[in-house]
């Protein structure tokens, strides 16, 4: 088979080019996310988000309505409760968060458990349909991702403020509180956004996939965000065409590319370190 | 002549440990006021309560005479010890900027003032030549004085400074040390917290603290041998009695 064929064929068909346009959505709004998530020091916190907005998906399949509207609702509670847990006990934020976690993922599993085609459910909540995608899917994803990346882009100076140090930022007059807040409802937004095309599940590889690599290459916050978007959309592409090619689940070999290319870049980077010498830094 | 500071019974509180019992005290607007006690004896606490950042449990305090929180557009501080995530892409020119967000809010761009005003900063500093280096890639004394040069950038009639020099570089403290005499001069008063009986002694107005404002005052009036064996302990200053009568008649630079 010719090269070129061999890139251009997985894209022949419209709903292989729905993927693909759904994944690189995806891709752009949360590497742009992620990158602050992952400053920010908030991956579990993202990690327990994917998984927290599966009891509203699971209730809108059940009930039959919008997918979107139930994650809304499951990311809302999920938030509420988290905080609560947070400003009511003296457990750490990672208990806050793992238990809604764990509670919000056993609700979804025990909502799905209802219905007949319970298996078949669950994996294309967790896994994505990426192959699914309708345009109107995209219509609404696209408008959610410009949203998404315009906010991460005009609250630039809270969130590297708040990513510096939350008392400087207040004392800047940056409102950290509020910064985070926004960040939260980024996240949410980000994961709404991007599950029916990569499955909430693999949301997560997007959101910490990109921007933990890019964070070994670039050196400031928007280089990082550029690097973070080129990969993932580097990453969905070459994804969907392996997962053509090999017959792999078409989101997950999307969401294994920027990990596999994490611990290359990673050894990359050690390695021309060690060939450049060790350089130390200069004293004053 | 207005006051910098009035403290009427002030108590500052974290939960239930009490790290500041009731204090009334006022800091006039001299050049430099010294805010000096032994470690863990609430200087810190104090500094942040004055900047807006932890709140009176009770009590009346006020800053250039208004709440602490409105005042804070009116002060720099320079925290001890800026913990910035090692993972943070951020280079000294960046970090310095950000001591022009008060001024050009959310959007607006950096203007010829403000950029002229980080690079400034970070001459008088000494830092030019490391402005595109990452902050983690800096000495602890190189990191101080981003910091400080941030807080020159700010726009501020007060300069609050936590413990700037402990722990710094001969070069790192010298450069410290120099702009808080130059920010004296230029009639901008500065407010440090210190261990270093030396350094109070150079300031116009002395807090001497444990637990509770013990003493204020000129140096000289404050900084009594038995003052300070109230604030250290009397057992803590066995052996160190030379310490302290080499400097009782220290001349103020």
């Amino acid at each position: 088979m010719p090269v070129v064929e061999w890139f251009i064929e997985p894209f022949a068909l419209g709903f292989q080019q729905r993927a693909l346009v759904g994944g690189v959505l995806a891709g752009l709004m949360c590497s742009v996310v992620g990158t602050w998530l992952v400053l920010r020091g908030m991956s579990f916190f993202g990690d327990a988000f994917t998984h927290g907005v599966i009891p509203g998906i699971a209730a809108a399949v059940v009930l039959d309505i919008d997918p979107i509207l139930g994650a809304a609702v499951a990311a809302a509670v999920m938030v509420v409760g988290i905080e609560s847990v947070n400003r009511q006990t003296n457990l750490s934020v990672d208990t806050a968060i793992g238990l809604l976690f764990v509670g919000m993922l056993a609700l979804g599993v025990v909502i799905i458990s209802q219905v007949p085609s319970y298996t078949g459910s669950l994996t294309s909540i967790l896994f994505g349909d990426a192959l699914g995608v309708t345009s109107s899917d995209l219509v609404r994803q696209a408008v959610l991702a410009v949203v998404i990346i315009a906010a991460a882009v005009l609250l630039y100076r809270p969130f590297l403020a708040l990513a510096f140090n939350e008392q400087k930022a207040e004392l800047l007059g940056m409102q950290p509180r509020r910064a985070h807040a926004a960040l939260l409802v980024l996240i949410a937004a980000s994961v709404i956004g991007s599950f029916q095309a990569v499955g909430t599940l693999l949301v997560f590889g997007l959101l910490v996939g990109p921007p933990a690599t890019a964070s070994l290459l670039a050196r400031t916050v928007p280089r990082m965000m550029l690097w973070a978007a080129g990969i993932a959309t580097v990453s969905v592409w070459f994804g969907l065409i392996l997962s053509y090619h090999l017959g792999t689940a078409a989101s997950a070999t999307m969401a294994l590319i920027p990990v596999v290319v994490f611990f290359v870049v990673l050894a990359g980077v050690r390695i021309r370190a060690r060939v450049a010498a060790p350089s130390e830094v200069p004293a004053t | 002549m207005t006051h910098l500071i009035e403290a009427d019974h002030v108590v500052i509180r974290y939960g239930t440990h009490t790290a500041l019992a009731a204090s009334t005290f006022h800091v006039p607007r001299v050049g430099a006021t010294a805010v000096i006690g032994p470690n863990g004896s609430g200087k810190s606490s104090l500094l942040s309560a004055f900047a807006g950042l932890v709140p009176t449990a009770s009590g009346t305090l006020r800053v250039l005479e208004q709440e602490p929180v409105q005042a804070q557009r009116r002060l720099s501080y320079v925290l001890q010890h800026t913990a910035v995530a090692k993972t943070t892409p951020i280079t000294v020119r960046e970090a310095v900027g950000l001591g022009a967000y008060p001024k050009v809010g959310l959007w607006r761009r950096f203007g010829a003032a403000e950029k002229a005003a980080v690079a400034g900063a970070m001459e008088q500093m000494g830092i030019s030549h490391l402005s595109e280096r990452h902050l983690h890639e800096l000495s602890g004394g190189q990191r101080q004085r981003v910091y400080v040069a941030q807080a020159m950038v700010q726009t501020h009639e007060v300069l609050l400074l936590d413990e700037p020099l402990t722990g710094l570089d001969l070069v790192s403290a010298q450069t410290i040390d120099d702009l808080i005499h130059r920010e004296r001069q230029d009639r901008c008063s500065v407010l440090l917290t210190t261990h270093d009986l030396d350094e109070a002694r150079a300031a116009d107005w002395v807090l001497l603290v444990n637990r509770t404002v013990l003493a204020f005052g000129p140096p000289a009036e404050v900084l009594t041998r038995h003052n300070l064996e109230i604030a250290y302990g009397l057992g803590a200053l066995h052996g160190w009695e030379g310490f302290l009568d080499q400097h009782t008649d220290d001349e103020v630079p």
